[in-house]
């Protein structure tokens, strides 16, 4: 079973057999994506017609290719945009949380802890039509009241960043705080002892220690808003962001031009896993 | 004499507490338990009239009452318990290859390999199955080239290809959990389960599978929810008959505008969620907190 | 009362970098630090020893501001500093862990109170370069913290501290860490680091071998208080009681009552009968329960009975050999089946002993000491 454990042949074998095709399951749909973005074909399936590079520079239709096409490109931008945003605003509650969670103590602080871990089980359809249904609540709260339109509180992107922010929230603070519970608090007492006020020694001494995990959960954060597509489907208004964009154009059935957009996620998420693995490297030991 | 510093201490660490706490109160109240509530009160009621509404069970009854909801909330349910048992059948022996029969390096970059396609979006991996399973795909292809089939196979819009699709997208959640507590298994419990003379059968039931329980149970939570709540899966691969839960809920807000409908079906599969969530825990006996860190 | 007495006497010596006055810590009913006083000269070495658990952290902790007294005063070259906190204290911090910031290299760790205290950033590198010069690790500066040995790391750790030049250089067992070899050196360059920079030293720890190797003065912490206070020399040879002679050092204990006493010698009698003469500093009635301590080192070891009269003199059986080189030691047992450890000389006399002979062990009355049984019964030495 373990290697220090002897074992047949035929199982040994067997079971890299079954490990080799577990694999093959894993990596194949991706290569095949990836594989038909170079068809020379309007559709992505077979026959091969030969290798082209229409699906990416493709300059007019029907043949349009990834970075000519305007409508797909907006959307990679709005993506973005909504991606950093959420970023930003998770990670900063996130540490907050991280801090409150590792450091004090206070009555409730297990309910609260089971509160925070909540966004997780709530299906992501359900959280999306729930701020829905709450934000336009409010916005006709407001317009009964007050005569006034809240315009940001009907679906759109502020929905949208607002319902990926709900749940992106919770996956930072955990990793933030499992990083910060092996910090040695005594550093601090050491940063104090040595003249730094408490919010000095916190910043030049913790929050360096835990730029590993921030780093980290910046990118999980950032790459979960870019994917998210469950809440964001709800929350979506007149902007689409990429996902929305390339599930309508599935739908209609679409050109090799979605496959070439795979291949830019693929190549974007390598390279962000990439940073993130490099960022928690120096402290391997 | 004494007393004053500490008191000035004191209110510093309250300040900083109210700080810390003032941010995480207004996010899980704003996005998570007032959203929560509002959509209970919303598929509580009725519309009269023109904005005029009354409490009612009716979004309820109506889900009891007609068949297509009633059915398409327990398949959804079957088939995600389903594709979590089957992740977790398929993922168990390729986490414990991982753990425990490599090591060093292969052991991490085949590691790092099981997590590659989960770093690509959700919609590009179904793509993927979609190109593979369509008439037109390659594995049609392969078989009428292989002489298995004479004409074009249609393999898409079916309930093995949602199958498939939901068991290839939960993998990763499934082999992380499992591979990080089965690593942290120390391999001599396994050698002393054997040395006092265990089977290779009984040694996994006695010792690598309790010790797996909070990984298995992890994993299998968040497969289950993610399964359950997927919209894309089921509908790509399943077509317009796929009758997933989620797609409901779509309609019923998005399509058809009836609001209160769909927040009561929202509330149902919120409910059958956490339900099936709770008995997984109270059967093996872990705790939600342990288990979700 | 005696708050202000204490008070005025500080004022009269102006040479004590840091005193306390009757400090007190209480976690609860639990008293940590129990009303503690002492006053340290400018530029020693002084030691706080004692088991884990007495509460020398505590009183550590309270002199680097971590922790607030429930009373008493502490006062760094004269002044109160119970209303600093500790990032305005004079006093720095050698950490257990030490505490170093791995995110920093060490000249970065090194500059990092330069930094606070606002010296300007030209001067940070000749500092630097001068303190690490001090601690034997010149050009280290760009090394990253991972990358130093235990015995670097904690010469880091206190020229981290030593440039800024405290007043008072608080050491937290820093030495627990490291294996027996370098702990044994590390002894000697802190004592010579505090010669060099002439800073009081306050350490503490559980280790008597390292507090008594370093320190000017050795303060024996139990329960809160301090038993007693003096040099090594003093601790060892005129311990003031039954703890500060169990706690420091290696004894063999041997009870039994007090029969008589005049002057400073005492007669005991041992529950079988065997009378036995100490040393005893207090006053004890006859028929008092007493403990006595004799150390391995001062018992006489021979074949024969000996022939000069000897004040104490047992004839033991050999239970078991302990060979430890320069160390070594024997282990014997009494007609009353006491063991005793007795240090045994490598010389050739000794070779051909074994199990189960029977010697004799003597030592005069002057070498060991009796102290009465407390009411509750005395803490075993670590």
């Amino acid at each position: 079973m373990i290697p220090s454990i002897a074992s047949s042949r035929f199982f040994r074998m067997s079971y890299l057999g079954y490990v080799t095709l577990f694999f093959i399951f894993l990596i194949t749909p991706l290569v095949v994506v990836a594989a038909f973005s170079f068809n020379d074909s309007l559709f992505p399936s077979l026959p091969w017609n030969g290798f082209t590079w229409d699906w990416y520079f493709g300059e007019g239709e029907p043949r349009l290719g990834l970075f000519h096409d305007e409508a797909l490109l907006d959307s990679i931008g709005v993506s973005v945009q909504v991606a950093a945003v959420t970023t930003l605003a998770s990670l900063a509650l996130a540490t907050c949380n991280a801090f409150l969670f590792e450091r004090e103590q206070f009555p409730g602080k297990n309910f609260l802890y089971v509160l925070m871990l909540m966004p997780l089980v709530v299906p992501g359809v359900i959280l999306g039509v729930s701020i829905l249904v709450f934000s336009s609540t409010v916005a006709n709260w407001f317009e009964v009241q007050f005569n006034y339109e809240i315009e940001a509180l009907r679906p759109g992107l502020l929905l949208v960043t607002l319902g990926q922010f709900a749940f992106i929230t919770t996956i930072a603070t955990l990793v933030i705080s499992a990083r910060l519970r092996k910090f040695d608090i005594t550093q601090e007492e050491a940063a104090m002892n040595l003249g730094a006020s408490r919010l000095t020694a916190i910043a030049t001494v913790t929050v360096p220690f835990l730029k590993p995990a921030l780093l980290g959960a910046g990118v999980v954060a950032f790459l979960m808003s870019f994917e998210n597509f469950n809440t964001t489907l709800m929350l979506v208004g007149s902007d689409a962001p990429l996902t929305i964009a390339m599930f309508d154009r599935l739908r209609e059935g679409s050109t090799p031009v979605l496959n070439a957009v795979s291949v830019l996620l693929m190549v974007g998420s390598a390279c962000l896993a990439l940073v993130s693995m490099f960022a928690q490297r120096p402290d391997k030991h | 004499m004494s007393g004053e510093p500490g008191n000035v201490n004191r209110t510093q660490y309250r300040l900083g507490f109210w700080l810390l706490l003032a941010p995480i109160v207004l996010w899980l109240s704003l996005l998570i338990i007032l959203p929560h509530i509002d959509m209970v009160l919303v598929s509580l009621r009725e519309r009269i009239a023109s904005r005029q509404y009354g409490f009612s069970l009716s979004n309820y009854t109506a889900f009891f009452t007609e068949p297509l909801y009633w059915n398409t909330f327990v398949r959804t349910a079957v088939m995600s318990v389903i594709a979590t048992l089957l992740t977790l059948i398929i993922a168990f022996p390729v986490s414990f290859y991982i753990a425990k029969v490599l090591t060093g390096r292969p052991k991490i970059a085949l590691f790092i390999l099981c997590l590659i396609p989960f770093w690509v979006s959700e919609l590009v991996r179904t793509y993927g199955w979609m190109i593979l399973l369509r008439e037109t795909g390659l594995i049609s292809g392969a078989l009428q080239w292989f002489g298995l089939a004479d004409q074009p196979v249609e393999m898409l819009y079916n309930d093995v290809a949602i199958m498939v699709g939901l068991i290839y997208t939960s993998m990763l959640f499934m082999v992380v959990p499992l591979v990080t507590t089965l690593d942290s298994l120390d391999n001599s419990l396994i050698e002393a389960g054997y040395d006092l003379g265990g089977s290779s059968l009984h040694v996994m039931k006695s010792i690598v599978i309790p010790h797996a329980m909070p990984g298995i149970m992890s994993g299998c939570i968040v497969v289950f929810m993610l399964t359950l709540g997927n919209y894309l899966t089921p509908t790509l691969l399943g077509g317009k008959d796929s009758l997933w839960f989620t797609e409901q809920i779509y309609t019923q807000f998005i399509t058809r505008f009836n609001w209160e409908q769909g927040a009561a079906f929202g509330i149902l599969l919120l409910v059958l969620s956490s339900l099936i969530v709770w008995l997984g825990l109270k059967i093996t006996k872990q705790s939600f907190t342990r288990v979700m860190s | 009362m005696t708050d202000q007495a204490f008070a005025s006497g500080v004022d009269a010596e102006v040479q004590e970098d840091l005193a306390c006055a009757l400090l007190s810590k209480h976690f609860g009913e639990f008293a940590a630090v129990d009303g503690v006083s002492f006053s340290i000269p400018r530029g020693a070495f002084f030691s706080i020893l004692g088991p884990s658990g007495c509460g020398k952290t505590t009183l550590l902790r309270m002199l680097a501001g971590f922790q607030q007294p429930d009373s008493g005063d502490i006062l760094i070259k004269g002044s109160s500093v119970l209303h600093t906190p500790p990032n305005k204290r004079p006093v720095n911090m050698v950490f257990q862990h030490l505490a170093l910031f791995p995110t920093m290299s060490v000249a970065q760790n090194i500059a990092y109170g330069l930094k606070r205290k606002g010296v300007p950033k030209r001067e940070h590198a000749s500092l630097i370069d001068e303190v690490l010069a001090k601690v034997q690790l010149p050009g280290y500066g760009d090394k990253r913290i991972d990358q130093l040995s235990g015995g670097q790391k904690q010469r880091v750790a206190i020229a981290r501290c030593l440039v800024l030049n405290p007043a008072v250089l608080l050491l937290d067992e820093p030495l627990g860490a490291l294996d027996l070899k370098l702990r044994e050196q590390m002894k000697i360059e802190l004592k010579r680091l505090q010669r060099e920079f002439n800073t009081t030293f306050v350490y503490i720890t559980h280790d008597q071998s390292e507090a008594m190797v370093m320190s000017d003065q050795v303060a024996v912490m139990n329960k809160g208080r301090f038993e007693q206070v003096g040099t090594p020399q003093e601790l060892y040879y005129q311990p003031k009681t039954a703890f500060v002679a169990s706690f420091v050092g290696d004894s063999n204990q041997y009870a039994g009552t007090v029969q008589a006493q005049s002057g400073q010698v005492v007669t005991i009698v041992t529950e079988h009968g065997v009378r036995l003469l100490s040393y005893g500093s207090q006053p004890m009635p006859s028929g008092s329960p007493v403990t006595l301590f004799i150390r391995p080192e001062v018992m006489q070891i021979s074949t024969s009975q000996p022939v000069t009269e000897q004040d104490n003199c047992l004839k033991v059986t050999i239970l078991r050999m302990l060979f430890d080189g320069a160390h070594s030691q024997v282990q014997v047992e009494t007609a009353e089946r006491v063991v005793l450890t007795v240090a045994l000389p490598q010389t050739a006399d000794f070779q051909a002993l074994e199990a189960g002979r029977s010697v004799y062990v003597s030592w005069q009355a002057s070498q060991c000491l009796c102290f009465p049984v407390s009411p509750e019964p005395a803490e075993a030495a670590q």
